[in-house]
């Protein structure tokens, strides 16, 4: 653990004069799904700062074996949730949470949805039932959410339309294809989740 | 579940349905659903199976339910100097700058529940302004001005 020493113990008082900058309001946007499929890589693509790693609680109903599945060279999963940060202006800051997606890691969820504006739920069609879980919750809490397929692979084994049948997501639910590894294509994905989002926030600011 | 056949390219096997959706309410009920914020786990989740918080004192829980991860902290410019472990100084030390609880976590590799309630406690002792937003529903115009800061970005 990295403390830095601090000459004096009273480090609360140390700033004062210096000028308290108002803090901004922080906004935040889910990105969910299996291990492997492009979580971070996507964190990392839009955040201006390198992903930042924060672990979170484990209850002994998590605890399980990480299962990475045959198909990726991912061979070490921690229960760490990676995020990343967008400033947008002084006042406003975006933070994309990376989160697992199978249901052993819902647990996370209702406190990481709490204020959140949307979700975007990386598919890998190759491990497609990965989703379910986060697909079943973001449905029931009511959580505007987008079903992105990550193409980092250069191919996808469906198509978008069968990657739809095969979640039953209603039809207002987009569901796309990107690549995680391009901030333009994360960034494009972002704004349809923002787009749910602002569709939302205005259905319920009208009701 | 159906997986695709990796050898089959041509013609994948098509995905299943979601289970839940397969066969009617009954196979739905082993799911994770959304829980009311109000109500406390079930006793018996509680605590057992965390490791030991030691420098929280042993607790695991009681951490204020307004602080998220992405919730702003700040220090108390009017804080009345008092003695703190070392933990909560550099806590301290590191919100000159407002400071999300998920990167506070991150910088001191401190578990991000031992973080909120270290935060919650340095807010009570009036160390730290922590920043908890009035309307938790984002309204319509802050989405707008994330669309149109993300449009802005290349």
């Amino acid at each position: 653990m990295d403390f830095e020493q601090s000459p004096d113990r009273i480090v609360g008082t140390a700033r004062v004069g210096s000028g308290q900058k108002k803090a901004p309001v922080p906004v935040k946007i889910i990105v969910a799904g299996g291990f492997g499929v492009g979580k971070t890589t996507t964190v990392g693509a839009i955040s201006e700062i390198s992903p930042l790693t924060t672990e979170a609680e484990m209850t002994s109903e998590s605890v399980g074996i990480d299962d990475p599945g045959e198909a990726t060279m991912k061979t070490t999963t921690t229960i760490a949730m990676d995020f990343g940060v967008l400033t947008i202006d002084q006042t406003l800051k975006l933070y994309i949470f990376g989160t697992p997606g199978q249901s052993r890691f819902a647990f996370m969820w209702d406190d990481l949805i709490k204020g959140a504006l949307g979700a975007l739920v990386v598919v890998d069609t190759s491990r497609i039932d990965d989703c379910y879980p986060a697909v079943d919750y973001f449905e029931r809490a009511g959580l505007p959410f987008v079903v992105g397929v990550n193409t980092f692979n250069g191919q996808m084994s469906y198509s978008l339309d069968e990657v739809r049948w095969a979640l039953a997501v209603r039809d207002e639910v987009p569901v796309l294809s990107y690549d995680a590894r391009f901030r333009g294509s994360v960034r494009d994905a972002l704004l349809v989740v923002l787009d749910q989002a602002l569709d939302k926030a205005i259905r319920t600011k009208s009701s | 579940m159906t997986y695709p056949d990796p050898g089959d390219p041509e013609h994948p096997a098509r995905p299943g349905v979601r289970p839940f959706l397969q066969s009617g309410q009954h196979r739905s009920s082993g799911g994770y659903r959304p829980s009311p914020r109000e109500e406390a786990p079930p006793v018996d989740q509680q605590a057992s199976a965390l490791r030991p918080f030691v420098i929280t004192s042993g607790r695991t829980d009681g951490a204020d339910p307004d602080i998220g991860m992405e919730t702003q902290v700040t220090i108390n410019p009017s804080a009345v100097p008092i003695r703190l472990s070392p933990e909560m100084r550099a806590i301290v030390g590191l919100c000159g700058e407002p400071l999300s609880v998920a990167e506070i976590s991150a910088r001191l590799r401190l578990h991000l529940g031992v973080t909120r309630i270290l935060v919650g406690d340095l807010r009570a002792a009036g160390q730290l302004d922590v920043h908890v937003l009035d309307n938790e529903t984002p309204d319509p115009e802050t989405i707008m001005r994330v669309i149109r800061g993300l449009r802005a970005i290349t």
